[in-house]
């Protein structure tokens, strides 16, 4: 278990690198790719707490940095509190 | 693969939402049985760990790439079922905390992603066992392709897409078939190792 947990926080401590190069690149999808050919639009009417990994007022390098170990957090947190109740 | 909002017509929004809905009912049903307190974490780990695999976005020249998905790993760590509950648990946090996928889109994605990529990886993984690390490598790569395209034709049967099922389905299916080489590959280093280093915690090899 710990080992996992350090393999997790070192993906979170490479998600900026990665955010950084994918935006070199110009990361796309091949959803989105699919969207351009056949002229589609999204309409996300609800965008979310952190929208899109960002929080407001933060560059998207610390933001993608905090948010992954929010989204960590927030699911470890969710297990333990299953196996919680289900231990009750 | 995180379909938006605006993308499905609403009578596919509900149909997956439906269909993601039984089995997630079903694999509960399953879980709850087989499950010991010591497994959950185990549950939350894998489903953490996928979560931060997925922020990794390949910086990959010209731009088309993707992220990990994960299902098939998942499915090969924890079993199908207990696999499409983390995957779900995974989904539902980055729809709801990060906008990452609509909120009508969430069922569709969820059969993508929790339902197709576990299923097929599984059932790939298992099929192939015996010729050693090839399985889980094919288990990644096809998991993802056929995730792909069960998106490919949920758009493209979409009003917003023009109903070009015939352009969907291909770009879907060509990229993520070529970018699914990636997936099998961190696939099968994920599970070799553990195999290695943690054979008791395979699920699979149990």
């Amino acid at each position: 278990m710990k080992k996992a947990y350090v393999a997790i926080a070192i993906m979170i401590l490479l998600a900026p690198l990665f955010a950084w190069a994918a935006d070199k690149v110009g990361y796309s999808e091949p959803l989105e790719n699919a969207a351009e050919e056949t002229g589609a639009e999204e309409n996300q009417s609800y965008s979310g707490i952190f929208p899109d990994y960002t929080v407001p007022g933060l560059n998207p390098y610390i933001s993608a940095l905090i948010t992954g170990f929010i989204g960590v957090a927030i699911i470890v947190a969710v297990f333990y509190g299953v196996k919680m109740a289900k231990n009750d | 693969m995180h379909i938006p909002d605006g993308y499905l017509d609403w009578w596919i929004c509900v149909a997956m939402y439906v269909i993601s809905a039984i089995v997630i009912g079903y694999s509960i049903k399953k879980v709850r049985g087989s499950m010991d307190g010591q497994r959950i974490p185990l549950i939350g780990v894998v489903a953490a760990g996928i979560f931060a695999a997925q922020m990794l976005n390949w910086p990959i020249v010209g731009g088309t790439s993707a992220h990990f998905v994960g299902g098939a790993l998942a499915a090969i760590l924890l079993g199908p079922y207990a696999a499409t509950l983390a995957m779900t648990s995974v989904l539902v946090i980055q729809c709801l905390i990060f906008g990452d996928g609509g909120i009508t889109a969430l069922g569709a994605n969820i059969f993508n992603m929790a339902i197709v990529d576990v299923f097929v990886g599984y059932a790939v993984y298992k099929t192939f066992k015996k010729y050693g690390n090839i399985a889980s490598f094919l288990a990644g790569w096809l998991g993802i392709w056929l995730a792909a395209i069960a998106c490919g034709i949920e758009i493209g049967v979409s009003s917003t897409f023009a109903y070009k099922i015939w352009v969907t389905v291909p770009t879907m299916g060509i990229w993520h078939g070529i970018l699914g080489i990636i997936e099998g590959i961190a696939t099968m280093g994920v599970v070799a190792y553990i195999n290695v280093h943690h054979p008791e915690k395979m699920e699979v090899a149990a």
